[in-house]
């Protein structure tokens, strides 16, 4: 699958995650952006930890080198 | 505190506040007297039947005589008990050896053996001396005369010395240990003793003898040489042991129904006492207006509490049935109010690790909002491992379902500290799980879950995949790393590369992130001098070096180019308009580092320079309008509160907010780079925790599961269990934890951070209670 398409997927995920805190936990207007900002910075952290890794494999410099006695 | 300038002693409550720790001390005093009883203290279901705190007091006095005056008389019997027993003892054993001592005498100028003399003759030194004892001594019997008593056994043989020594040898010394233990009144403790009885003659060794005996702590009673009165002695001296026991008995019985019917009580009158003590404490705090008879204070209250505080004094005057009634009036105050961030049980964990640092300021931007999720997240790119991410999950369900039972009993420190961060610890093994599944590590081992390997052999027999390697026919592995990765000869120049790249990238963010916050407290706060002349350079320098580092880190992955990005940033000071060559990564790229360049270097006196100069031109002229006078705002009706804080205005400091700026500058310019790389231990640590990992698999596990041997089998699996659990587990997640912790105290907040604000106590009874224990 290739980048954005996995980029594509990550934000729907944050979009529903945030719509299901908003229906589940509905507390009061200074609550609700609280967990609005949870799930959007969760959101955001766990898809620049996956957009890193796959970037840095898109293009490698070196292969894999498999070692004695494999 | 309206009565700061009064000392403790002059405050209008001290009496009351005398009295309930003078109440307090009965109460524990009369505790301390339950636990040594050894009763268990039954608390009764809490009676809120109001004890009147008079009547208390005197009650409390009441028990606490009776109970010394028991103490003392049960001490007097027993130490009259403890006399008797031992002269019993004494009379008992040294009754035998008047007894043989006599045949002594009548035996002079018998062939003196060691066979003849009793059993618990115990040395050689008496055997002699009794050979000289009866050889020197004149065949009369009056001359040779007794002490019998009872010593120590520790101090048995010093005796004897000195009485040797005294007496020059002239007597005779016969011991015999104590049936059973006796208590020694002067240490309490069970000891035992030893009954002796000394033979000598004259009177001055009498003397001698009798301070020896003083001085060892040695008792002596009288033995009579007869032996019908010595059995006849015996005979009252158990009768009245006897006698003694019993009325001891009872004395203890009666003491410890008198106990009990107290202890009862004892938990709900220290409560009682523990809330008077505490609402004399701060009625303390108020000034007590004599001529006006009422009570005037200060405090702090949140604003969306105010209706419920006055709906609650408004109880109280009807309560306390009070002709007056209580007046609530809002007013302007100098000084900073205190912080209060309402949290509950989730948030509370992270509040507290922010307050650690330090209590935001007033109206501060709260870091512990981002910190929520930040934390858990930074300490997973240091812990990667989802298959320990999993046992750091089971061990915080564990915690957090046994919440209710957990919070009530009383955890050790280490226990306490584990069970206050349970949903730091979910968090944290949630993103470990996640972050695990990335650097695909299940204990260090890599699985196939998100498909095949992008990388196979470049033709089917494999043959040089030791020597040049695999080749990548696809595109890149989906999610995570590759699994070809994991045990090849290049993993390690991979990883790090990946690893210190992705460092840096997070540091960037998270640093533009906390500059960022500091700009939305100057716009809070309204103070556009430091969006201009600080958050502006701030963004510009720091974007502009490391910014586009980052920059250039992401162009090279998108593009595949070979450009040492060392090089490209060194050159960019040193030699900036030299030709790129083979480390031109996008078209431009030399202008726009030369673009880049001047401006990190206009940044720097923007933010050293303009803010001293205008906040001294604002300072001129706010003092300018100081000449014609201040109204003063109007204040309660109880005028002139000489403790009431008021805030006096301070001279410019030229020099002084200069220097304080250009600290600042200075540290933000050079924290740039230290703070940028200080994030590289995101990398080293993940590298740390993957390298041991993968020691304790295939040195332990794998090297014992090579064996067919079952029990070096089970062996191997128990050691990689244990370091399992206190190295990575533990150890690791400590460390993890700290850096985590210390990349957001330093890196993320003092960006932004003011944290010089105090926290809001209000009074609350609930506290009290977990207060003092």
């Amino acid at each position: 699958m290739g980048f954005v398409l996995t980029t594509l997927i990550f934000a729907a995920i944050g979009i529903i995650a945030s719509l299901c805190a908003r229906i589940c936990c509905n507390k009061g207007p200074s609550a609700n952006l609280f967990h609005l900002t949870l799930v959007i910075t969760a959101t955001i952290c766990c898809w620049l930890m996956w957009a890193i890794v796959y970037l840095a494999q898109m293009n490698p410099l070196i292969v894999p080198i498999l070692s004695e006695g494999e | 505190m309206l009565n700061d300038d009064k000392s403790p002693f002059q405050r209008t409550f001290v009496n009351q506040v005398k009295r309930c720790a003078e109440m307090s001390r009965k109460l524990r005093f009369l505790k301390d007297q339950i636990n040594k009883a050894g009763l268990l203290s039954s608390a009764l279901p809490t009676l809120q039947s109001d004890v009147d705190l008079e009547a208390l007091e005197s009650q409390l006095a009441d028990h606490e005589h009776e109970l010394i005056e028991m103490n003392a008389n049960s001490e007097k019997l027993q130490q009259t008990y403890n006399e008797l027993l031992e002269f019993k003892m004494v009379l008992q054993k040294a009754g035998s050896f008047l007894i043989s001592g006599k045949s002594y005498e009548s035996a002079e100028g018998r062939e003196l053996d060691e066979n003849v003399y009793p059993s618990d003759y115990p040395e050689s030194d008496s055997t002699s001396l009794l050979e000289q004892a009866t050889q020197s001594e004149p065949s009369n019997s009056s001359g040779l005369r007794f002490i019998s008593g009872i010593i120590p056994k520790s101090k048995v043989l010093f005796f004897e010395r000195m009485l040797f020594r005294a007496t020059r040898g002239n007597l005779l010394f016969n011991q015999a240990p104590a049936d059973e233990l006796i208590m020694d009144h002067v240490s309490s403790e069970m000891v035992e003793k030893t009954i002796f009885v000394v033979f000598f003659s004259g009177e001055q060794a009498k003397t001698k003898i009798l301070k020896i005996c003083e001085a060892f702590g040695a008792n002596c009673y009288p033995v009579p040489e007869d032996l019908t009165k010595q059995t006849q002695i015996t005979q009252e001296v158990s009768l009245r042991l006897s006698e003694l026991e019993t009325t001891l008995d009872v004395g203890i019985r009666h003491r410890n129904a008198a106990l009990h019917s107290i202890g009862v009580h004892l938990s709900i009158w220290m409560n009682m006492v523990k809330r008077e003590k505490a609402v004399f404490d701060t009625l303390n705090m108020l000034n007590f207006d004599v001529t006006k008879k009422c009570l005037v204070g200060e405090g702090w209250c949140p604003i969306f509490a105010k209706p419920q505080i006055q709906e609650a004094l408004q109880r109280a005057t009807f309560d306390s049935n009070s002709q007056i009634g209580i007046i609530f009036h809002v007013m302007d105050s100098v000084e900073s109010p205190p912080t209060y961030f309402r949290t509950n049980t989730f948030t509370n964990a992270y509040q507290e690790i922010v307050d650690a640092y330090g209590v935001a300021k007033y109206q501060e931007a709260n870091p512990a909002v981002y910190t929520v999720i930040t934390f858990p997240f930074l300490f997973a790119v240091m812990f990667g491992d989802w298959g320990h991410g999993i046992c750091l999950l089971l061990g915080a369900l564990i915690l957090i379902a046994r919440e209710g039972k957990l919070s009530s009993q009383k955890l050790g420190s280490f226990m306490e500290m584990l069970f206050g961060g349970r949903y730091v610890l979910l968090l944290m093994s949630l993103f470990s799980i996640y972050c695990g599944l990335i650097y695909n590590e299940f204990f260090s081992v890599p699985y196939h879950i998100f498909g095949d390997s992008a990388y196979r052999c470049r033709d089917a027999s494999c043959s040089d995949a030791h020597t040049v390697g695999l080749i990548k026919y696809r595109d890149a592995y989906p999610f995570g790393v590759d699994p070809s990765w994991r045990g090849s000869r290049s993993e390690l120049p991979f990883l790090n590369s990946l690893k210190m790249k992705m460092s840096i990238l997070f540091g960037v963010a998270q640093m533009n992130l906390g500059i960022m916050l500091s700009y939305f407290n100057s716009l809070f706060f309204n103070n556009s001098l430091d969006i201009r002349y600080q958050f502006i350079p701030q963004m510009i320098f720091l974007n502009s070096l490391f910014g586009y580092l980052s920059l250039l880190i992401i162009i090279k992955w998108c593009t595949g180019s070979q450009a040492d990005l060392y090089h490209v940033m060194i050159y960019m000071f040193l030699s900036p308009f030299d030709d790129l060559a083979e480390n031109e990564l996008f078209w431009g790229q030399r202008p726009l580092q030369i673009v880049l360049l001047l401006s990190a270097l206009v940044a720097v006196p923007w933010m050293l320079f303009p803010k001293p100069f205008i906040l001294r031109k604002l300072h001129a002229e706010r003092f300018q309008g100081r000449r014609y006078g201040v109204l003063r705002s109007s204040e309660m009706d109880i005028d002139s509160e000489p403790g009431s804080a008021r805030h006096h205005e301070e001279e410019f400091n030229f020099s002084e907010v200069f220097v304080h700026q250009m600290i600042h500058s200075i540290e933000f310019v050079l924290g740039s780079v230290s703070n940028t790389a200080s994030y590289l231990r995101l990398w080293a640590l993940s590298l740390a925790h993957s390298e041991l990992s993968t020691v304790f698999y295939e040195k332990v596990l794998l090297l014992a599961w090579g064996y067919e041997n079952i029990l070096i089998r089970m062996v191997g699996l128990a050691v990689f269990a244990f370091a399992t659990a206190f190295i990575l587990l533990m150890m690791e997640t400590l460390s993890a934890f700290l850096h985590a912790l210390r990349l957001h105290w330093v890196e993320f907040q003092n960006k932004f951070y003011g944290g010089d604000g105090y926290k809001f106590k209000p009074f609350s009874f609930a506290a009290l209670a977990d207060d003092e224990d």
